[in-house]
């Protein structure tokens, strides 16, 4: 399958996520590529289906994903987990441009 | 600041003592030679179904004495210091990475909720007790993530639009990144029961996904791929 969007580092990242899932510490590169080739499908496929439901309600957003993994538990979690550190982060970063702000002032 | 370590991974090191001797920077494992091919299934497998909040663990391997040994684009710069307990992931890294390129050093006083000392604790008695292998092979998995840009891209082309915002990335390389870890857990239990061993071969992957398709977990395409 010809996928122009993965640069040449993917495969490396690939590779280091299968070790860490459990595959050897230098996996086949057959077996890399199936991965990859895979995962885009998967992604392909889970898309094509949040579009779906977000065309129903104009544009597509987090929750049409959120909704399609709703049986898959783990996933949910770790969905919910990664949403809410990333709101975190950003709260982080405002706070601390306030901060700078302050302080280019007081200079 | 100039370390090469995770941003919260720092946060939990002032709580704890001297993290162990950490095997190798994450991308050298290519030149890594390890030659067990133990199956870690046992130990990743339980990390990874664990996904009540666990916070802040990472393992405490990065070297301090090589701040720039991080060439890495994987690994951030920022560096967030503070009593903030929260989960240290390879999620963080990209995120900074991509967002601001500059120092930001962030004091964060409060305690998210997801905060449990219990099982902060139970999670570090599993890590000081891992053994080398263990340890690299969890780091990986802690570091290891899809490029957003790149799944940005792919989402960009599947949709048309050009509307994918950040949650969305992320969120998709999360879902993606387990979905990787669910084929090559499967391979290897596929393995197991063919009793062979060593590196995964597309055979195990290709029964693995043909058994994640009973049971459900891959989207179906309700129309059948004609053109690839």
């Amino acid at each position: 399958m010809i996928n122009p969007s993965t640069g040449p580092s993917s495969k490396a990242k690939v590779q280091h996520m299968m070790y860490g899932f459990g595959d050897d510490p230098n996996p086949l590169p057959e077996t890399v590529t199936l991965v990859e080739e895979i995962v885009v499908e998967y992604v392909t496929d889970l898309a094509h289906k949040a579009q779906d439901i977000g065309s129903k309600r104009g544009k597509l957003s987090v929750e049409d994903f959120l909704f399609l993994i709703r049986k898959d538990l783990p996933k949910l979690n770790r969905c919910t987990e990664l949403l809410s550190m990333q709101e975190e982060l950003k709260q982080a970063r405002k706070a601390f441009e306030v901060d700078e702000d302050k302080l280019a002032t007081l200079e | 600041m100039k370390q090469s370590k995770d941003p919260f991974e720092a946060a939990l090191e002032e709580q704890e003592e001297s993290p162990p001797d950490s095997p190798v920077g994450e991308d050298e494992l290519n030149s890594q030679t390890p030659n067990e091919p133990q199956n870690q299934t046992n130990g990743g497998h339980n990390l990874l179904v664990d996904d009540d909040d666990y916070d802040n663990i990472g393992p405490n391997i990065k070297n301090p004495s090589h701040p720039s040994s991080s060439s890495t684009p994987k690994l951030h710069s920022t560096s967030v210091n503070a009593n903030v307990a929260t989960r240290a992931t390879t999620k963080n890294k990209e995120y900074e990475d991509e967002e601001e390129e500059e120092n930001v050093e962030v004091e964060l006083s409060k305690f998210p909720s997801s905060a449990d000392p219990a099982k902060m604790a139970k999670m570090q008695a599993i890590l000081s007790q891992f053994t080398e292998n263990q340890m690299s092979r969890y780091e990986s998995f802690r570091r290891s993530a899809l490029q957003r840009s790149n799944m940005r891209r792919l989402l960009v082309s599947i949709t048309g639009s050009q509307k994918i915002s950040l949650p969305m990335t992320i969120v998709v390389c999360g879902i993606a990144k387990m979905f990787v870890g669910e084929l090559v857990e499967k391979a290897r239990i596929v393995m197991t029961e063919r009793k062979e061993s060593g590196p995964i071969r597309p055979c195990h992957i290709r029964e693995a996904y043909r058994r994640l398709k009973l049971e459900g977990k891959v989207p179906k395409r309700s129309v059948q791929r004609l053109f690839r």
